[in-house]
């Protein structure tokens, strides 16, 4: 017989329906591994969570030449993510969540109109397995995160735990380069000054931004900041750097370094 | 074989062979009506289930490996189609669908002794045909050793390795719930219209939006609860699209969400303490971030270069 199946498995595996479905369904979309680290951790899926926004984006007037800040499509891209993502966070306080993991921000162009633009935010609300509710962000809402599960099991064990899903946008213009400047590279490899410093300033003000955030949250740190470069839909010149990240905070009592095990390395023979 | 081949009378082998294929059809026909598995895959899952006939597995050696360890034991591939025409709704189509062909697999589990189906895959083939489509159901029907035949056997999603580490958190993937539903909405006071060039929410295509996904995942959960006590949910499909109709815009937003469903006992982690590797393996490290939690910017990486 096997040993390993628990019995409350087994019963069911015989064909035999345990009373258990009283609590309700819980949802989510976790996967397999995600789903067992998260209880491992402590905490129970209770809902899937889902905030969507169409949002018509303005007009934007800038200058051919000119690097600047689109503020317009800035407001724009900030503005219906946050509409996104606290409808999201209000469903998932109305479950009566105590955080929302594995966050997926998504946007989409509507193909009959180019200024709709659609974003979904989408994540598995949970609560604490014994009903601590210190896990809250500083509002007393639920906490937000873009990590997976396994990336939650292991910040937890790292001694911090999630507060805010952080974001920061900056839809900036790069300059056309006049007709003189280009005959003057001829046949030559110059830096495209700016272009680079272009780059520069939207992504500090993306970042800056980012990192604002995560003040106003009360938050120590910012992990797994991912900063991307788009475009939807907008015309060559015209780009989005998107800084995001969920800010975090020691857990009550900070864990000393040398209680937190070291990884084992491995190396995988497979393939 | 000759060129004229077909113009020859079919040889005795022939017709019979001919009448064989006749004669199962029918008995395809037949049993499928009654959502009951065909008689000759019956004679099949029973030789399979007695050892009269080898079994047959999708697990790889790893899987099987797994899987004798924690003492089930593979019977045989079992599978189920539900070929439907979509007349009335697309989207309902699909819950219905893979609903039918979930009923059949169990029958065919149910036939061969089974306790479980492992590695359920959703397939379909990418026909197109007269507005319909094929939902059809491959896994591998398994018993665990010790136990009786099972009256209901559950359905999982996943393959042979998760399911085992499932059963060892007490959490057994039982079937497939669908969640689907769409909405027309008829813009006849032009509310979508545009007419300020500023930044603007469009709050009715938002509103239509919020519906059809809450009411969806409203449908997954009832869909669920008569398999387990939760879901997994691995798929979330929505598509919106606008037409004109006598000078009105019309708008069609509809969700499917597929998932796992889970029998799980509430707070009862696995036993199994976690150990932090770290794989010297390229590719295969826990530390090259979290990219594919963002797929906002997947589809346009290209476009964004200046």
């Amino acid at each position: 017989m096997p040993s390993d199946i628990p019995t409350h498995a087994k019963e069911r595996l015989k064909g035999l329906r345990s009373s258990v479905h009283s609590t309700g369904v819980f949802t989510s979309d976790f996967s397999v591994n995600e789903f067992l680290l998260v209880r491992k951790a402590g905490f129970e899926p209770i809902g899937l969570c889902v905030g969507t926004c169409v949002y018509h984006v303005g007009i934007q007037y800038g200058s051919w030449n000119k690097n600047q800040e689109l503020d317009v499509l800035s407001k724009a891209m900030y503005h219906a993510r946050e509409l996104a993502m606290s409808r999201m966070r209000a469903e998932a306080a109305a479950m009566g969540a105590d955080g929302i993991v594995g966050v997926k921000l998504t946007i989409k162009r509507l193909e009959w109109d180019a200024q709709l633009l659609e974003f979904i935010a989408i994540g598995t609300g949970v609560v604490h397995g014994d009903g601590h509710k210190g896990f809250r962000a500083h509002d007393g809402g639920p906490f937000t995160s873009d990590l997976s599960g396994q990336d939650f099991w292991s910040l937890l064990h790292s001694g911090y735990r999630p507060v805010e899903m952080v974001m920061g946008s900056c839809v900036y213009h790069v300059a056309h380069r006049g007709v003189m400047s280009g005959l003057g590279t001829v046949g030559r490899n110059v830096e495209l000054e700016n272009f680079t410093s272009a780059m520069y300033e939207a992504r500090e003000i993306a970042i800056e931004r980012m990192q604002f955030e995560a003040a106003a949250a009360k938050a120590e740190g910012v992990v797994g900041v991912d900063i991307h470069e788009g475009s939807h839909g907008w015309q060559t010149h015209v780009i989005e750097f998107f800084a995001i990240g969920t800010a975090v905070l020691p857990l009550d009592e900070e864990i000393a370094p040398e209680k937190i095990a070291d990884p084992i390395m491995v190396l995988s023979v497979n393939d | 074989m000759g060129l004229f081949d077909f113009l020859k009378a079919p040889t005795p082998e022939q017709q019979q062979a001919q009448q064989d294929s006749a004669r199962r059809q029918a008995d395809i026909l037949m049993n499928i009506r009654a959502n009951r598995p065909p008689t000759s895959t019956l004679d099949r899952l029973q030789k399979a289930r007695s050892g009269n006939l080898p079994w047959i597995a999708t697990l790889t050696p790893a899987e099987l490996l797994v899987v004798r360890s924690h003492g089930l034991r593979p019977i045989s591939t079992v599978s189920a189609t539900c070929w439907l025409h979509y007349g009335w709704s697309w989207t309902l189509g699909h819950a219905q669908g893979w609903d039918l062909a979930l009923t059949r697999l169990k029958e065919e589990a149910k036939a061969a002794g089974a306790n479980a189906v492992l590695d359920v895959k959703m397939r379909t083939i990418p026909l197109d045909m007269a507005s319909s489509m094929d939902f059809t159901l491959v896994g591998t029907a398994v018993f665990v050793e010790g136990l009786p035949p099972s009256p209901d056997p559950v359905v999982a999603t996943v393959p042979a390795l998760e399911f085992v580490k499932l059963l060892e958190a007490d959490v057994v993937p039982t079937g497939i719930a669908i969640g689907a539903h769409y909405e027309w909405m008829n813009d006849w006071r032009g509310a979508t219209n545009q007419y300020w060039q500023g930044n603007t929410e469009s709050w009715a295509l938002s509103r239509l939006w919020e519906t059809v996904r809450q009411q969806a995942h409203a449908n997954l959960r009832e869909h669920a609860r008569s398999q387990g006590n939760g879901v997994l949910a691995h798929l979330n499909f929505s598509q919106m699209f606008e037409q004109e109709a006598n000078e009105t815009k019309q708008y069609l937003a509809r969700h499917i969400v597929v998932a796992t469903t889970v029998d799980a006992r509430r707070g009862q982690p696995f036993h199994h303490d976690i150990k932090m590797v770290v794989d010297i393996h390229d590719g295969g490290t826990p530390l090259t971030g979290t990219a594919k939690h963002h797929q906002s910017y997947a589809a346009n990486d290209q476009e964004g270069a200046i």
